[in-house]
């Protein structure tokens, strides 16, 4: 009888936890995050809509999952940078199996970590911006864009181990990662044209709400697709790889 | 039962091992002797599915180690003591192991007591010394009560006191009738330790053998005589091959030790000192890398 794979998980989950780096982006990402939105709602005093004024409160996602994508790498690349990843393989020689618990386990703990910081941002908003007729917190054009964070945060958890299995190394991926959905985005901008545009839509923009950020913005829809194909290339890129390549 | 059938493995130009073929039995500790860059450890991590065999095959228990279904109850592994986030304490890191395989939790503290890391369990590993990874290293492998063992180097770093510890639990572990496979470049250490012996020469196999043939191979026989000149002629009589150490001693190979002093008696001749020699492992060791050191100094 082989190993139940919910010991694997458990065994990617304790390895999570079991390191500070976890802990420093967790409590970064929070309070990055959380206070963000609580400023930009203090700043903005009042909005026609509550969607916008919810919107405005989720501008610190912007940056704040650049810290997802170090904790994900990280997950990942610091088995490499120590040599644990040989003991790893060996007690899970299975390496897509491996691979696939602590996608996992990122991943969740991702959506996990913004499906309680968004509400938190969204509070801000209800308590501090002025909306005419008030903020449904459960109306769906105030819903969805807190739930499209959950999603994005937990893509951005599976790029970042896609790009840690693929490079290996930590300063490598995380600045790939930072370059995919941070600054080549914006640079893009600086350019006219059609091919500019089409590519800033392609790439994977981190995304505040509805909107990408420092992109060319595109339907919700789309965006999330474009991130979460990027995602799932990523990770396959690294899973070959994995199964490829020596330890 | 580790079998070991041609195996090969090259980088780039480089062959790191060299059509290897060997069988390690269960039931004894077996030594794997070489100089560095030999092919020990990639042999080792062939073994363990973590490097692929550029040809060749290598089951453990049977089959490939990737086959195992619970790899860390069939066969334990230490192959870079310092290999783990230091961050993390000696206790989770040893979680992490048994969760991976769906192992009891009280054998994490069954080995944490078994190699001595009680006190430093809950500490980071930051601060260990060798000794103390070689120690945690032992447990982790240990602590699927494996059939087999794969252990990298493991006495490397260890105290006098960690190193007679280190050696009584492999024999206690091979006399529990399972397959013990160490690496060492320590010879005099192997020559206490183990019951056979395979040694690599540039990814060669130079030897595969119980110790005591190795040793016996270069055995001598040391006899003192007030008529050492006499009893030199008898013996090259009897086959043997005699050399002088100093007026009154002889070094005598070709005859054990009883031969010689029958060969003696016979002649009729004193004798003051009859001593069977054993070449050191350190030697025997020698005298078969010798040609095969990679790395050996130019002579002037």
């Amino acid at each position: 009888m082989s190993v139940p794979f919910r010991a694997v998980l458990r065994s990617e989950w304790t390895k999570l936890r079991s390191v500070r780096s976890t802990w420093w982006c967790t409590g970064l990402y929070l309070l990055v995050v959380g206070a963000a939105g609580w400023l930009a709602a203090a700043g903005s005093g009042a909005a026609p809509r509550a969607d916008v004024a919810v919107g405005t409160t989720l501008i610190g996602f912007g940056g704040g999952q650049l810290i997802l994508v170090v904790l994900g790498v990280l997950a990942v690349t610091s088995e490499y940078g120590s040599g644990t990843a040989l003991v790893s393989l060996t007690t899970v020689p299975r390496r897509i199996r491996l691979l696939l618990a602590k996608t996992i386990v990122v991943a969740v703990y991702c959506a996990l970590l913004t499906a309680v910081l968004a509400p938190l941002c969204a509070l801000a908003a209800v308590v501090l911006t002025d909306v005419p007729g008030g903020i449904p917190l459960l109306e769906p054009s105030v819903l969805r864009p807190l739930g499209l964070q959950v999603g994005a945060a937990a893509l951005v958890g599976v790029l970042a181990v896609g790009l840690g299995a693929t490079l290996r190394s930590t300063a490598g991926a995380v600045g790939l990662g930072m370059a995919l959905v941070f600054a080549v985005p914006p640079a893009l901008a600086l350019f006219d044209g059609q091919w500019a545009e089409t590519l800033s839509r392609s790439l994977p923009a981190l995304r505040v709400g509805e909107d990408a950020f420092l992109a060319a913005t595109s339907p919700w829809q789309i965006g999330m697709a474009v991130i979460g194909a990027w995602a799932v290339g990523a990770w396959l890129l690294g899973a070959i790889l994995l199964l490829r390549r020596d330890a | 039962m580790i079998e070991i059938e041609a195996l090969t493995k090259t980088y780039r130009s480089r062959i790191a091992v060299d059509d290897l073929t060997v069988t390690v039995e269960p039931g004894r500790v077996t030594g794997f002797l070489g100089p560095n860059g030999s092919g020990k450890t990639t042999t080792m991590r062939c073994i363990l599915g973590l490097t692929r065999p550029t040809s060749g095959t290598v089951s453990v228990l049977g089959r490939p180690y990737r086959e195992l279904a619970r790899p860390m109850r069939r066969v334990g592994a230490l192959i870079d003591p310092r290999a783990r986030h230091a961050g993390r304490t000696a206790y989770a890191h040893l979680q992490v192991l048994a969760q991976s395989n769906d192992l009891p939790r009280h054998r994490i503290d069954d080995v944490i007591e078994l190699v001595g890391l009680e006190s430093v369990a809950h500490e980071r590993m930051r601060g260990f010394s060798l000794g103390m990874n070689q120690r945690l290293g032992i447990a982790g492998a240990l602590l699927g009560d494996p059939d087999v063992l794969v252990l990298d180097e493991p006495v490397n770093g260890l105290d006098p006191e960690g190193i007679r510890w280190m050696r009584g639990l492999l024999r206690d572990l091979a006399d529990e009738g399972r397959t013990v496979l160490v690496s060492s470049h320590l010879m005099s250490e192997m020559q206490d330790t183990a019951d056979h012996l395979v040694v690599l020469g540039q990814g060669r196999l130079l030897a595969d053998c119980p110790m005591s043939d190795l040793l016996g191979r270069h055995a001598a026989v040391r006899v003192r005589s007030p008529q050492a000149s006499l009893l030199a002629r008898a013996l090259e009589r009897a086959g043997a091959f005699a050399e002088f150490d100093g007026d009154t001693a002889l070094w005598v190979e070709g005859l054990d030790v009883s031969q010689v002093g029958d060969v003696a008696y016979l002649s009729g001749l004193r004798v003051h000192e009859l001593t069977e020699v054993t070449a050191s492992l350190e030697d025997a060791y020698l005298a078969l890398t010798e040609d095969e050191a990679e790395y050996v100094g130019a002579v002037a």
